[in-house]
């Protein structure tokens, strides 16, 4: 996480990411627990939900709850970004911040960044101990389309949440909005159980939540399939998001 | 060029006009902006350092718009905010050298390094900036503010809830500055400060300047002498030739005279006359704090008077 000393000045927004990303970094590391319970949760979640749980939906559901898990900790930390932001805002850094030259776009695309690249990181540890209690082994090819899949939704997740982080006032708002999100979005998506076994409505839901779109792509790349559409849609989706996400911090920042 | 300057410089928000109409010429100076609370001095601060828009008016740091040019602003300006935000997770070399790196600066390394010296913070600077005290961390926040070197330099009420020893630290690297040729804009609450340090001095008050200029000036503006008086009860206006009535604090009523020891047995006579009952008198010579209490004092609405009171009870300290 060195940032190289001397950038060129058209480098700037570069530099400045970099540099904020290295700030948020040192903190996360210096803040040990925080770095176990990034760490430990999606691999208790992993054991819990995969092997604990008494039902079983499909065949391998190890195979079937690991891309349901994945896109649940990339979820979790998506929306963490906004906290992050949301942190720098109340404690009068981001006016700070806001008050240098150096692009102030940088300041979102370095939240988003690093949240997302943190996602992988846990989504990695995931992956490793699903293959270690008996997941089924995929090609590089695979494991790259997943992490594509998960960055996608990582940035997708992360701008939306820090979207919200600028238009809210205070952190407990921005925790109640957490809380109202995340365990709906999970429990109502095609995390826990395949279309065919839930309710009518609640696989109507289900199939309109970005949650299980994610979910859905990842089990594709893993039955050996390549979900062009399903990635071009949340490129496209990701993508809107950011440039919203854009815009709002401009306005709000004026 | 002037550094600063501003012409209508408006913000309502909603009905409120925190700002009204300002118009400030700043240059190469430290100038102080004194106010009670809410008379919106931390809102102009963030007008001119880019963070908020007007409603109305302009204003132009070395020449650049706020508003059509305020890249170039940021370029030439530092700002160090009301609440210290230092990262506390992080050592104070560190937290200096996030701001090098996003200023731009070339070696930013040696830059820190000689900022830290200059800030006296050089034997302390591996330590995490939680360690540190108040009077620290305001010095690891000048310090970051200074590694770009800017021509303008805002600080918002640097020196609160900080020691005397403290205070007179900051001070003096901000006096320290000012004579490398830096503009320094600052608000405090502290008047005493503000008079033995400030080149100028503007008070604001319901977002409009009650007074402005330099501090002797101000105070040669009253007559030679203050008298207080403090009376038990309601205060009964009283009117004596050859005093003037400043204000009243509490139960302390103060008054200028040309000759306060020649006043000072008179206005005895007339406060009683008029119906106080006078407790104790005393007289000294013009401070600041009786020219802000002038300009502030006088139209100032019972509602809004208790809580600048009691702000002005906390921090008058030593002016009399
Ligand atoms: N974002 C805002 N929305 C609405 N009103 C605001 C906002 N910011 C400031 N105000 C109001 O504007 C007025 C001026 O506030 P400002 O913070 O500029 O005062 P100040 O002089 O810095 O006070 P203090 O000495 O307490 O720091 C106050 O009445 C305040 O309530
Ligand atoms: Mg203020």
């Amino acid at each position: 996480m060195e940032v190289p000393d001397d950038a060129p000045p058209q480098g700037w927004i570069v530099k400045g990411v970099t540099t904020y990303i290295y700030r948020d970094f040192i903190r996360w590391i210096r803040y040990r627990v925080g770095v176990v319970s990034t760490l430990v949760l999606p691999a208790a979640w992993l054991l819990f939900v995969g092997l604990a749980l008494p039902v079983k939906f499909t065949g391998n559901y190890l195979d079937f709850i690991t891309p349901g898990i994945l896109v649940m900790t990339i979820l979790t930390a998506g929306i963490s970004s906004g906290s992050l932001l949301m942190f720098d805002k109340i404690l009068g850094f981001l006016n700070k911040f806001l008050a240098m030259p150096v692009p102030r776009e940088s300041i979102l695309v370095s939240k988003i960044l690093f949240i997302s690249v943190r996602g992988l990181i846990q989504a990695t540890i995931i992956l490793i101990l699903a293959v270690l209690i008996g997941a089924t082994i995929m090609n590089p090819l695979q494991y790259g389309l997943t992490y594509l899949i998960l960055f996608l939704f990582g940035v997708f997740i992360s701008a939306f949440s820090t979207t919200v982080a600028l238009y809210l006032d205070d952190h407990d708002s921005f925790a109640a909005f957490t809380a109202m999100v995340t365990m709906p979005l999970f429990f109502a998506s095609s995390a826990l159980m395949p279309y065919d076994v839930m309710p009518g409505w609640l696989s109507a839901i289900a199939h309109v939540n970005p949650l299980s779109f994610a979910i859905d792509a990842i089990r594709d790349v893993g039955a050996g399939s390549i979900p062009v559409i399903p990635i071009v849609l949340l490129l496209v989706f990701t993508a809107v998001v950011v440039v919203l996400s854009g815009y709002v911090f401009r306005k709000v920042t004026v | 060029m002037t550094t600063i300057q501003t012409e209508n410089l408006t913000k309502n928000f909603g009905d409120l006009c925190a700002v009204d109409n300002l118009c400030l010429t700043v240059d190469k100076e430290i100038f102080g902006l004194l106010g009670p609370n809410g008379s919106g001095k931390t809102t102009t601060v963030l007008m001119l350092t880019t963070l908020l828009s007007q409603t109305k008016g302009n204003a132009s740091i070395c020449g650049h718009d706020t508003r059509r040019e305020p890249e170039k602003v940021r370029d030439c300006i530092s700002y160090v905010p009301q609440d210290m935000a230092v990262d506390t997770t992080l050592t104070g070399r560190e937290n200096v050298l996030i701001f090098a790196r996003l200023y731009g600066v070339k070696n930013p390394k040696d830059r820190v390094d000689e900022l830290l010296a200059v800030m006296e913070l050089t034997d302390r600077a591996d330590d995490l900036a939680k360690t540190y005290s108040g009077g620290m961390r305001r010095r690891l926040e000048l310090a970051e503010a200074l590694v770009h070197e800017p021509e303008v330099i805002f600080l918002d009420e640097p020196t609160l809830g900080l020691d005397v020893g403290a205070r007179k630290n900051i001070w003096n690297h901000i006096h320290a500055l000012n004579k490398k040729g830096m503009t320094i804009f600052m608000t405090t609450h502290y008047m005493d400060e503000a008079d033995q340090y400030c080149d100028r001095v503007g008070i604001i008050n319901h977002g409009k300047i009650a007074a402005l200029g330099n501090p002797s000036e101000l105070k040669a503006h009253l007559m030679k002498d203050v008298i207080t008086v403090t009376i038990d009860g309601e205060y009964a206006p009283t009117q004596l030739d050859g005093t003037l009535f400043v204000g009243q604090l509490g139960d302390t009523i103060s008054f200028t005279a040309e000759n306060g020891r020649e006043a000072l047995p008179l206005l005895v006579d007339a406060l009683n006359h008029a119906g106080n009952r006078v407790k104790a008198m005393s007289l000294r010579e013009p401070s600041l704090d009786d020219v802000f209490l002038q300009s502030v004092g006088k139209q100032e609405e019972p509602k809004g008077f208790e809580e600048w009171k009691f702000r002005m009870m906390l921090h008058h300290r030593g002016g009399s």
